[in-house]
Order: C-alpha cells, then structure tokens, then sequence
C-alpha cells in the first residue's frame, strides 16, 4: 500500500492536469468539466500541501538559526538578525492583515521593503556586471578550439553591439547579428528541442509510476 | 468532453509517444535491447567533487535549483533529485559532509526524504542531520544571497547545481568561482548555460540533465527510457525535414496538422 496509493495519486492526479489543460465539455458520469475538476479539487489540495511544506520548510529554518545562535557559531549574529527580522516582518505583516484600514501601518510596511530590502537585492544584482567581466575574462582565454571560436564570436557580436565597432567598419553589426540569428539561434532551439523532448520523457515515467526516486520508494521499476 | 483546437496533434503525439517510451522501458528491462550512453564527463566529474571535499575535509553543497515540484519545472527538480540521491550515496561511502540548500518549500521535503533514503541503503543513517538540507528562502535574490553566505561560512569544498536556473546562476557559480570552490553544474536553462559554461569547471547541459538519473544510476528501465528519447528525436526530426520540404513547396499540410 505504501506504494501503490502515492503513485495511484500521481496517475489521477496527473491526468486530470494535464487533461485540464487541453479539453472542454462535461467528462461522462461526473457531469464538470476537467478545468472545473482541476481548479473545485486539485487546486485546493495543492494548497494545502503548499501550506504544511511551508511549515516543515520554515522549522528547518529557525531549528539551524537557533542552533547557530545557541552553539556561537561563525557569524552567528547574521543568524541572529535573520530570527529578529522573521519575527517583526511577521508580526508586522499579521497586524496589516488584521486591519487592513490602518493605512499608516500598512504604508510603514512598504517602507521595510522598499527602503531595505529593494535596495540590498539591487546591489546584490549590481555585483553581476562585475561578474559578467570576470567570468568572461576566464571562458575567453584562447586555450583550445572551442574557447578561440567562442573568444572571436564574442569580440564580433561585442563590436557589433558597441556604437564604436560600426564606426570602425560599418559591416559589424551585420556580422553581430547574423551570429545571433542563425548559428546562436540554431544551437539554442537544437538545446529547447532536446531539452523537451527529456523533459517530456522524465514527466512521462513520474507520471506512469516508473519514476519512483522522489518517492523515496527506491529506482525504476 | 472534446479536445480544444490546437491540441489534437500533441495529444494523439502524447499517446504514440507514451507507448514507445514504455515499449523500450520493458524491452530494455527485459534485455531485449542494451543500451549505453555516452561517457559524460560532467556526471563522471560528481564524484571527483565528492573525492575533493572528502580530502579537504570540507562540505560539498549541493543545490537542486530554484524549480518547484508543482510548476512546468517539475521534470527538472525531479531530475536534480535524483543527481542528489547519488551526491549522497557517494558522500556516505566516503564520509564526507553534505549540505543541501533548497529555494522552494514543497521541495523541502523531498529532498529531505531522498537524503535520507541514501544515507540509510549506504547503511549511514546515523550521518543524516537536520542541518544537512537547509531551507534558505523562496525568494530568488534572498536565496542566492543566503548561499553564498554559506559557502563562505562552511568553507565549502566543492558544489553541484543541478536543475532549474535563473538570473542568479552567474551569482552563485562566479561568488564559488572565486572561493575556488570545484563546480559542476547541471541544467537545461538555455540561457543560463553560458554562464555556466564560463564561472564553472564542468557544465552538463540540456537533456543531459534529464538522463543524468539513467547514467548515474546504470537503471535498466532508465536507460530503456534514454533509449526512447532518440526514436521520438528521429520522429520530430522526419516531421521538422517533411514540413520543410512540403512548406518549401507551398503547401500548408504539416502546419495544419500540427496545429489541428
């Protein structure tokens, strides 16, 4: 039984998604149609499953924080910071909830996000220029074959994108854009297509029970 | 009940595909058929990157992406999964210190069950902590961020991104770059692979991802399915070569069938 009702669920369950998605009209003997099934008794299950993940997910969390905190690990206080900030954004977010007319309450929580938060995920972001520049520097050494194809495709298409390339020769952008257009886009739909079709497959045997890993119920079968 | 125009063809494709793919999973479990697939040397560097982590005396990290297992990234984490399933099983046989950090929540407990599972068939039950898989954030930017604070802090030896990618793929491999952290990443986000291929020592890409399960784990039923996946590719190719000739002639028949 341990086996059989998890992949019995994933057959219905899977199905009835995917069915949902490309039929219409009322199904024989249930009398609803399959979106209608999928959103009355699929949609709040997910939910619900959504919801006890959150709690386990958010257990792990605070259990390790507070184990980095109570042993004083290395850069506990970041630890420390993270709990607090848990508490009082939650304690913050419950209070707006409850009374949604406060409107000052609800302006000071958009000025947690919008004067803390968004400006740390910007300068986090900001790093990737910097990236892009170190991480190129390091694929566009002229070591082999392939890094001195991928060396000269790059110096062209950067040329072409630059204003100063078309004024050095005015064939540039030309060149920069027949490389994305053709052999750029050639490889990357020869990736999609394959990529789809594993895609497709891998869903196939979790749908058919013959994937049973995440299960925990061991290989194929 | 009737399906909606524009679905047809893939559906009636659906159901010729699905019997293929079962076709070859029984013939090849059966050995009516063997099949080998090419040596990899993304997948065959993982336990080179547990072999290095296990000298060094540091952590291996390993991160399943930031899909979830209720979106169109389904395959994609599943495929992680079972890339961590071996990660484990290697780390339980050479003693080395796992940490698994996880973006999305429903993904929390599967990885934590997978873990598990691996620590307990290495008959190393006693090696699995709460802390070895970490939630960290659903949020993209905090998640990123939340990792590479633990690279730093745990001194990490080596790490493996398996799985769904997005703009922070150059955050996570160019910060691991440059601890000097051996890398190996695995996914089919198109375009994230270019970062890959530049911040990381080992890049396996596209469907690659999805066959990783076949080839790490030598599963007859797997590589039966591997074996599928080339004969669905002939067919797409015959249909790609026929609607480029018949289109070339102006005739609209293979457009119309496959948007019917």
């Amino acid at each position: 039984m341990r086996k059989e009702v998890p992949l019995l669920i994933t057959l219905i369950v899977s199905i009835i998604v995917m069915l949902s998605r490309i039929t219409t009209g009322p199904v024989p003997l249930i009398g609803i149609s399959m979106p209608e099934l999928f959103e009355e008794y699929i949609s709040p299950w997910m939910t619900v499953v959504s919801a006890f993940a959150l709690c386990l997910a958010s257990v792990n969390l605070i259990m390790v924080h507070s184990g980095n905190i109570s042993r004083k690990r290395q850069e506990w206080v970041y630890s420390l910071i993270l709990l607090v900030t848990l508490i009082i954004y939650g304690a913050f977010c419950t209070y707006v909830e409850l009374n949604p007319d406060n409107e000052t309450a609800a302006a000071n929580y958009s000025l947690i996000y919008n004067y803390i938060l968004s400006p740390l995920m910007t300068g986090q972001w900001a790093c990737l220029a910097f990236y892009v520049a170190s991480a190129s520097y390091r694929a566009f050494r002229a070591r082999n074959l392939e890094a001195t194809v991928l060396l000269v495709s790059a110096i062209l298409v950067m040329l072409g994108a630059a204003p100063v390339g078309s004024l050095i020769w005015s064939k540039f952008p030309t060149i920069q854009q027949w490389l994305l257009d053709v052999p750029n886009m050639a490889g990357q739909r020869a990736l999609l297509i394959g990529a789809a079709i594993g895609s497709f497959v891998a869903s196939l045997r979790t749908m058919l029970g013959i994937e049973r890993s995440h299960l925990g119920i061991g290989g194929s079968s | 009940m009737t399906l909606v125009p524009g679905n047809v063809f893939g559906f009636w494709m659906f159901v010729v595909i699905s019997v293929i793919v079962v076709y070859m999973i029984r013939a090849s479990q059966n050995d009516k058929i063997q099949v080998s697939i090419r040596t990899i040397p993304g997948l065959e560097a993982i336990e080179e990157c547990v072999g290095r982590a296990t000298e060094m005396g540091r952590p291996i990290h390993f991160s399943p992406g930031l899909g979830d297992v209720v979106s169109d990234s389904v395959p994609d984490t599943l495929a992680a999964l079972q890339i961590l399933s071996y990660v484990t099983d290697i780390a339980a046989r050479y003693d080395s210190q796992l940490l698994v950090t996880i973006r999305m929540p429903n993904v929390y407990p599967l990885a934590v069950e997978t873990v598990r599972q691996a620590y307990t068939a290495a008959n190393k039950g006693d090696a699995y902590k709460d802390n070895t898989v970490r939630y960290i954030s659903s949020d993209q930017d905090a998640y990123a961020a939340g990792v590479i604070g633990l690279m730093h802090q745990e001194q990490v030896a080596s790490s493996i991104l398996a799985g769904l990618y997005m703009g922070e793929a150059l955050l996570l491999a160019e910060s691991a770059a440059r601890l000097g952290i051996m890398q190996v990443a695995i996914t089919a986000s198109v375009m994230q692979v270019p970062f890959f291929v530049a911040a990381c020592d080992y890049t396996v890409i596209g469907e690659e991802l999805y066959a990783a399960g076949a080839y790490l784990s030598n599963d007859k039923g797997r590589l039966g399915a591997i074996a599928a996946q080339d004969y669905i590719k002939l067919i797409v190719i015959a249909i790609t070569i026929l609607g480029t000739i018949v289109t070339s002639f102006g005739s609209t028949f293979i457009q119309e069938l496959v948007t019917k």
